[in-house]
């Protein structure tokens, strides 16, 4: 029957078309990282018909089957867990080194050795009004360097602040349009190109929300995902169609608190927690830092407090301030600095009270040597956060490259595949060909 | 078909990944020979930061220390001068009185050698409230007044501190100023509590015709003068000691801040041939992954396939 070579061959000629523009479509979306390659399957196409015993088979080519797409739930998991603790321990980092910059650059250790320094050389002559002013100057400056620290410090916050409150708007936009697919899902049929874009939609949007907070998805049945985020206590994000608003508010130190739905709850994983954790990070930063400020207020205030001034009156204090944002020098002038101690007649230069301040600036409790140990703890925690996320770097881009493996489009796969359709296609041609040669037979028989 | 793939994607991303990470290390090597510094943020190397911060402090505080000794010496310095100034006079003074005592000098002679013995004591008080370089008293202690005061009838006093106060000149050294007058001028001459401005001025009054026998208490003086310029010896030898003492310190102060260089640079400075080679090695690499990028990344089968 020549008529059924034409429905036959011209079954092939679709399928191969079809499968050429799927493969086609595969290689357009080789560099889009978010695109799952597919695959048309095929089903061999037979028409039985039985009458009593009798049964009769009339082949029919073949039948084009669903578009299928590479899936792997578990790599795609994977690669999302390990984002989320990537995005954490970078987060972090991050706003680390913002508050290490802050800290070191602002010269709060080197302007206390300074102070310390021009104290020491007021000590050989404690009258000189030069040495004298200049170590007013010097604390003066260390002051400064306090304010400053603060400030940059204030600054790095606020910077981490502002970026939690944008990323949870993102969030919350996320969450909509996740519970967006997961309707459209809902109504899509199997096999379709629409349903695998929705489906590539939904696995995008789940790695953008893995990388600000962990995430724990369920995929249902039909293939729409509820989200729940991880923390304590653990709150629903997404579920079906209906998705809540994530939000986040600061408390008087910096620290930030999330709710969802209104529903409080500490996240664990993602970019969130590692900012949240530098918030905490920083708010003890700045309690060193303002005990540092007041240690160094009470120390050289309880110094002027046991001396006598240049004209042998009773030293009066030299900061006023309660932590680092509002240390300041009140001494009026050099004179009032109290090198002699109390009781010394005026124009003395007994050097007791000057030394009593240098040893307790430079005990092991004091303003110096603490400084020394803020900085060294930060910079150890920074140096720390570094390693972490530079091992996790690696983990994510092996995750990374794996769910590619499973889902990215390999060209050389591709190629082959244009040359074999293209061969199908050539053979299924000829198959009519050969058909149309057949019924010119027929129609020929004189 | 197979399910595992080699995904065109993920080779572009592991030889981005790649190529920034040698691109970052030449980026680290080359700064580091450009500023000399081998850490240019804490959390580099913490504790080679602290150290680099303990050094800074030591340095810091070393200079102004080695200030200080070079003050303190040219202080002991310049009360050194004076007092060899006041030995010269003192003995004068014995010359002049050891005169006096022999008998055949007469009244006039007498009256002269009182007048000189009158000029030496003016000098005496001079150099006792002699200033430094900078204008502060050298023998009056802790206090920055007039180390002596003469009243009215010509008796000296000492209204210094009993002490001068020591200056740090390295951690734990501190070395006294100098010395307060007390202990340069005053003595204790035969259980009597005295000084060389009363030797002077009690010899100066009995030759000027004070004394019934001027002659004896030229003789009496000499005593009292020998006893004055024990007094300034011992007092020249303690700042000498001290003298000594502080140009030790500056030597040890020049070596201690030999190695705290030593240190820092230790630490905190690029080593520049290890830099440079660890450069070389990074250009190297990253020209090698490139050309291997471009070689491997043409060998898709699409070039093959014509």
């Amino acid at each position: 029957m020549p008529s059924a070579i034409f429905t036959i061959a011209r079954s092939g000629l679709t399928q191969a078309r079809r499968s050429l523009e799927l493969t086609a479509q595969n290689v357009a979306n080789a560099e889009n990282a978010n695109y799952s390659r597919r695959t048309l399957t095929q089903g061999e196409l037979v028409m039985t018909g039985n009458i009593g015993n009798n049964a009769q088979d009339s082949l029919g080519g073949v039948r084009p089957g669903i578009i299928e797409r590479a899936e792997s739930s578990l790599v795609q998991r994977q690669a999302r867990d390990s984002s989320s603790a990537l995005s954490a321990a970078r987060a972090e980092f991050l706003a680390m080194r913002e508050a290490e910059s802050a800290i070191e650059t602002s010269g709060v250790y080197a302007g206390l050795v300074d102070v310390e320094a021009a104290f020491t050389r007021l000590q050989n002559n404690p009258l000189e009004p030069a040495l004298r002013l200049s170590a007013l100057e010097s604390a003066r400056k260390m002051a400064g360097n306090f304010r400053i620290a603060n400030g940059t410090l204030g600054n790095a916050r606020s910077l981490v602040q502002a970026e939690m409150g944008a990323r949870a708007l993102t969030v919350s936009e996320r969450a909509k349009e996740l519970a967006e697919i997961n309707a459209d899902l809902v109504g899509s049929r199997e096999g379709t190109a629409g349903r695998a874009g929705l489906l590539d939609a939904r696995d995008l949007v789940l790695r953008q929300l893995a990388a600000e907070f962990g995430i724990e998805p369920t995929i249902n049945a039909n293939g729409s995902a509820d989200v729940m985020l991880t923390g304590t206590p653990s709150v629903a994000l997404v579920t079906g169609a209906v998705a809540s608003a994530v939000s986040v508010s600061f408390a008087a130190d910096g620290t930030a608190s999330f709710a969802v739905g209104g529903t409080g709850f500490v996240p664990a994983g993602g970019a969130m927690t590692g900012r949240a954790s530098a918030l905490i990070g920083m708010a003890g930063l700045q309690t060193d830092l303002d005990t540092i400020a007041i240690s160094a207020i009470s120390i050289a205030n309880t110094a002027q407090g046991n001396g006598a001034a240049a004209d042998g009156s009773p030293g009066q204090p030299i900061f006023a301030g309660t932590g680092a944002v509002d240390i300041n020098v009140v001494l009026a002038a050099a004179t009032g600095l109290a090198t002699a101690p109390s009781g010394a007649p005026a124009g003395s230069r007994d050097t007791g009270n000057l030394a009593a301040l240098l040893s307790a600036l430079g005990a092991s409790t004091g303003p110096v040597s603490r400084a020394d140990t803020l900085l060294l703890g930060l910079s150890s925690r920074v140096s720390a956060l570094e390693t972490r996320s530079e091992g996790l770097t690696v983990v994510v881009a092996s995750a990374e490259a794996e769910l590619l493996r499973e889902t990215g489009v390999d060209l050389d796969t591709e190629a082959a595949n244009l040359v074999r359709l293209q061969q199908a296609f050539q053979a299924n041609s000829r198959v009519i060909q050969v058909a149309a040669d057949l019924f010119d037979t027929i129609l020929g028989l004189r | 078909m197979t399910s595992i793939t080699n995904s065109a994607g993920s080779f572009f991303n592991r030889s981005l990944a790649q190529m920034s990470d040698l691109r970052g290390g030449i980026e680290r090597a080359r700064s580091q020979i450009a500023t000399g510094r081998r850490i240019e943020r804490g959390s580099e190397d913490p504790a080679a930061a602290a150290q680099l911060r303990s050094v800074a402090r030591r340095e810091a505080l070393a200079k102004v220390e080695g200030d200080n000794a070079a003050r303190l010496g040219q202080d002991l310095g310049a009360a050194s001068s004076e007092l060899e100034a006041v030995t010269a006079l003192l003995q004068r003074a014995r010359e002049l009185a050891l005169q006096a005592a022999s008998a055949p000098a007469g009244d006039r002679a007498r009256q002269a050698i009182a007048f000189e013995l009158e000029q030496l004591g003016e000098q005496l008080f001079g150099r006792a409230n002699a200033a430094s370089l900078t204008g502060e008293p050298l023998f009056s202690g802790q206090s920055s007044g007039a180390a002596f005061t003469r009243d009215a009838v010509g008796n000296v006093t000492y209204v210094g501190t009993p002490t001068s106060g020591g200056v740090p000149v390295a951690p734990g050294t501190a070395i006294e100023r100098g010395l307060p007058g007390n202990a340069v001028f005053e003595f204790v001459l035969a259980g009597t509590p005295t000084s060389a401005f009363a030797v002077l001025g009690a010899l100066t009054t009995a030759l000027q015709g004070g004394a019934g026998d001027p002659v004896a208490a030229a003789s009496a003086a000499i005593a009292g003068i020998d006893a004055a310029l024990d007094t300034t010896n011992r007092a020249q030898t303690i700042l000498g000691t001290r003298m000594a003492w502080v140009e030790q310190v500056q030597e040890q102060q020049g070596e201690r801040n030999i190695a705290l260089a030593e240190r820092r640079s230790r630490v905190g400075d690029t080593d520049i041939a290890e830099a440079i080679a660890r450069l070389q090695q990074s250009l190297t690499a990253l020209e090698a992954t490139q050309s291997a990028f471009a070689r491997v990344s043409s060998l898709t089968l699409f070039d093959a396939l014509r």
